[in-house]
């Protein structure tokens, strides 16, 4: 996930109406994957399983109706932790509709507090083994 | 999109003695017991290592005599790749589609 991962879309709706869709469980489960448990409040727990691969992190930022920020990653494995990454959801009206703008970002690690420095970001360690 | 095979490749990753294998084998193929030299451990740790390894596509693993030979395969790296890429168009697509039909449900 290096550089940032961007995907934007429009939806033909406001946004006060696409907001609940990402915070409200039983709204998000229809989307983002076969359950969740979320509560959407800066440092309420994000977890969703997306099929076979659970992701757990824990929201940053809610504010409605035009952003969102939560924590991502993938319990147990040390390339992706829980929480290693960053998902914003930004909403822009745009007429009647809404661009909807989701960055996916790694978060830096505190090298000295970390062991695992230098292998957080999926896709560095990936290059890294392909490159040294 | 295989989540299973991006999975085994994720575990497989996670192991820094198996990391430091990768790199071993990066450019050239090694012999399981050359391999073993560079770490602590018993023979037989570092063949279920390699094992994991294996499985999850990550090296491939050649015999020759009683000798196992082991290669990078950076191909295997594709299903994790993917399975990121894949992530978030898909999902937003879905978003669209139902708040989209919810609101026509609606009026």
């Amino acid at each position: 996930m290096t550089p940032d991962l961007v995907v934007t879309t429009t939806i033909e709706a406001s946004p006060q109406e696409v907001f609940p869709y990402l915070v409200q469980p039983d709204l998000l489960v229809r989307w983002l994957g076969s359950w969740v448990d979320v509560d959407p409040q800066p440092g309420g727990v994000f977890a969703a399983d997306l099929g076979q691969t659970l992701v757990r992190g824990s929201y940053v930022a809610v504010d409605p109706p035009h952003r969102v920020v939560f924590t991502w990653g993938i319990p147990g494995n040390q390339e992706l932790p829980a929480g290693s990454s960053t998902v914003e959801i930004v909403l822009r009206p745009e007429g009647d509709a809404t661009l909807v703008e989701l960055t996916h970002r790694d978060v830096p690690v505190d090298r000295h507090a970390d062991h695992r420095q230098g292998w957080t970001n999926l896709l560095g360690v990936l290059a890294s083994i392909l490159r040294e | 999109m295989t989540a299973e095979a991006a999975d085994l490749v994720l575990r497989a990753l996670a192991d820094p003695t198996r990391r430091t294998m990768l790199r071993l084998v990066r450019s050239q193929e090694l012999p399981a017991g050359q391999i073993a030299t560079h770490f602590p451990i018993t023979q037989q740790a570092v063949s279920q290592h390699l094992q994991v390894l294996h499985r999850a596509g990550l090296v491939g693993e050649r015999r020759e005599g009683t000798r196992r030979l082991y290669l990078l395969r950076p191909d295997a790296l594709g299903p994790v790749r993917a399975l990121l890429d894949d992530l978030w168009p898909d999902a937003l697509d879905r978003l669209k589609r139902i708040v989209e039909e919810d609101k026509r449900s609606r009026s």
